[in-house]
């Protein structure tokens, strides 16, 4: 059994593997930049220890660092999370070498499964559809073209060490190849430190559909269904569901063999995610395999009642895993939104800067996996995304109306949110109907205006600012006091003289 | 008291009054009468009930564009001030230095322009970079650069004053 687990990671998803630890009865170690060293994750860990200045590749990229305290602690286990070191074979060597168990795959599953064009070997090996397109890295832009003509255009580049979008390129005629080919291996280069790239037949208005799998150190996988990511932005995804609203059981089925076949077959385990296209067809095509947690997971852990985290745990110490595949039903629907330090209004421009004011939803049926709180100062040196918010009803319609109900009782002042954007995508008639894909958002947002509805009666809004002025300095008396909760509550602590004693009466 | 408010791109004038008992208050707008009972829930937050109705209202407590969070409404507002109203009517007509100014918290990227270059309204003068995006920021005149406050690795804060374009 684990005494303490090393957490190499920050924000909401450091704080919701320690909350699990906790649970678990496992203490926990925090690691931190400069720029976190107020962040949640540092406050509520039990050890926390410094790595260095904000930029990620002096601090969480510093897996000689993080092995070292993970020493220095005597931690048993590193939780890498995602992102960061998450996905890095090497760091989890270094750790095997360390006897220090890396939550998540062996290395070598990793290599096979990290990279895409081995993965794409993979699955041709597993059995597995794929889109037609090369499984090896392509030599020039001469080779890509040989390649595009044999399976038709349009065609998709893509980074070999890719992910997030970037080195991406959607190529729809022989003339432009070169030069997007050019331009996606340079990306690729500088983001991944891998310029290879492949290409692949372009599915037209494809869904991204996704399997969660667990697989234990016994050889024993099951899948816990499917999650849709078709809601993204520029190959991001913003929001998302379990189950999907067009996977039967049937289909459900062959995606969830198809990914166990695939991950028994790379010596896969702990939890990792096969994604695929599904056209509209309905047949499905492997896109890749994310060898980590992902940050999605909880819609899956609320249909399914299975608690992720604590499994990959459990997984990692040796234990098998406690239900077979007949155990697995998937129950009521699940939505998890994105909510991003970004401004919608402004191009998605990141909003970085002090959270002045936070009201956080709660209620029947609501989760938020959150790594802020008020007055935290949210960092410019990582991904801006603040919170999920996750609701869960009996049905897909009944998950709309509880997110639609939560977000409006959300407020975060002081940064720019996309919290509206959420409102905008669950109004909308196709989302509503279920008629998305990949492209869904990029099409809405073309199409409307960035102009916010009028509100319906904005006297209430100027009578409180109103109010805000007039009681501006009612602290040193100079003007009419507001009574409030913190005034009333002084008023009976004085009556019951229980304290009090820098209370003085007020005079409207 | 009475003021000017802008909200929602118009400006409406303000009068208000405290009445009996505490947290009552009489609010005329643009000379149409309002009763409201206002309760503060914590600092920023305000319960208002008017007419029966309840509303949660929020000041957002940006700081540098004031706002209000009403139900699933972010509404910025400004409070008149006479010399602020001045001092835009200056910038509009250019004819004095303006400061390129940082739109958020980030690092310098890189530099377009030198000093002493003649630059247009718009033009791309520096390029910060903020949650791995990149962000143009432009010149806000046609002029000439008159003075570069950063370099490349620079950390900026919001507001922060990069540039003078004259």
């Amino acid at each position: 059994m684990f005494r303490k687990i090393l957490i190499a990671n920050r924000g909401e998803i450091a704080l919701r593997i320690l909350r699990a630890c906790r649970e678990l009865g496992i203490s926990t170690v925090a690691v931190y930049s400069d720029a976190d060293r107020a962040a949640p994750h540092v406050l509520e860990a039990d050890e926390a220890y410094r790595l260095g200045p904000p930029p990620a590749p002096e601090s969480y990229l510093r897996g000689d660092l993080i092995l070292d305290i993970a020493r220095r602690t005597a931690a048993n286990a590193i939780h890498p999370g995602y992102g960061f070191l998450s996905e890095n074979a090497d760091f989890a060597q270094a750790c095997e070498d360390a006897a220090i168990r890396f939550i998540g795959p062996r290395p070598s599953a990793m290599r096979i499964l990290g990279s895409k064009t081995n993965a794409r070997q993979a699955a041709d090996e597993a059995g597995m559809p794929r889109t037609p397109g090369c499984v090896h890295g392509l030599a020039s832009p001469e080779e890509a073209l040989d390649v595009a003509a044999a399976i038709g255009y349009p065609v998709m580049l893509k980074a070999a060490a890719g992910g997030g979008g970037k080195g991406m390129r959607a190529v729809l005629r022989a003339e432009d190849l070169p030069s997007a080919f050019a331009s996606a291996s340079s990306e690729a280069e500088r983001a991944f430190g891998s310029g290879e790239v492949y290409l692949e037949k372009l599915i037209e208005r494809p869904r991204h559909i996704e399997i969660q799998l667990l697989a234990d150190e016994n050889g024993h996988c099951v899948s816990l269904g499917e999650r849709e990511c078709s809601v993204q932005r520029r190959h991001q995804k913003v929001l998302e569901e379990a189950p999907s609203a067009v996977v039967d059981e049937d289909l459900r089925r062959r995606m969830g063999e198809a990914a166990v076949r695939l991950a028994l077959s790379a010596g896969y385990t702990n939890a990792g995610t096969v994604e695929f296209l599904l056209d509209g067809d309905r047949n499905f095509y492997f896109l890749e395999m994310n060898t980590r947690l992902q940050v999605e997971h909880p819609v899956t852990e609320l249909v399914t009642g299975h608690d992720l985290v604590h499994l990959q745990i459990r997984i990692a110490q040796g234990e098998p895993l406690p239900f077979a595949q007949r155990d697995i039903h998937l129950r009521g629907h699940a939505i998890e939104c994105r909510i991003y330090a970004e401004d919608p209004g402004n191009n998605f421009m990141p909003s970085p800067g002090r959270i002045t004011r936070l009201l956080q939803p709660g209620g029947p049926g609501i989760r938020e996996d959150s790594g802020i709180y008020e007055g935290w100062v949210v960092p410019v040196d990582y991904d801006p995304m603040l919170s999920k918010l996750i609701a869960y009803a009996p049905t897909r319609a009944l998950a709309i109306a509880r997110m639609l109900r939560a977000l409006d009782e959300y407020v975060i002042g002081g940064i720019r949110t996309n919290l509206d954007l959420f409102r905008q995508i669950l109004r909308d008639p196709d989302f509503r109907a279920a008629g998305i894909d990949t492209g869904y958002l990029d099409r809405l947002l073309a199409a409307s205006s960035p102009d916010q509805v009028n509100p319906a009666s904005s006297a209430p809004a100027i009578a409180a600012v109103a109010i805000f002025e007039a009681t501006k300095n009612a602290s040193n008396g100079s003007a009419a006091a507001l009574p409030s909760s913190a005034s009333a509550w002084k008023t009976a602590a004085r009556r019951e003289g229980i304290g009090g004693t820098d209370w003085t009466p007020r005079r409207p | 008291m009475t003021f000017n408010l802008e909200i929602d791109g118009q400006i409406r004038q303000v009068e208000i009054d405290p009445a009996d008992p505490p947290g009552q208050w009489r609010i005329r707008i643009d000379g149409e009468e309002v009763e409201a009972d206002a309760h503060l829930i914590r600092p920023g937050v305000m319960s208002l009930i008017i007419a029966g109705q309840s509303h949660r209202l929020v000041l957002d407590a940006h700081p540098t564009e004031p706002a209000l969070h009403a139900g699933p409404q972010r509404i910025p507002y400004r409070v008149e001030d006479p010399r602020s109203l001045r001092s835009r009517r200056r910038h509009a007509g250019s004819a004095s230095p303006l400061p390129v100014r940082a739109s958020m918290p980030g690092r310098i990227v890189r530099l377009l322009v030198e000093k002493g270059e003649v630059v247009a309204a718009h033009q791309g003068v520096i390029v910060v970079e903020a949650m791995k995006m990149q962000n143009e920021l432009k010149s806000p005149k046609n002029g000439r650069v008159a003075e570069i406050r950063v370099s490349p690795g620079d950390t900026v804060a919001a507001g922060d004053i990069l540039a003078i374009i004259d």
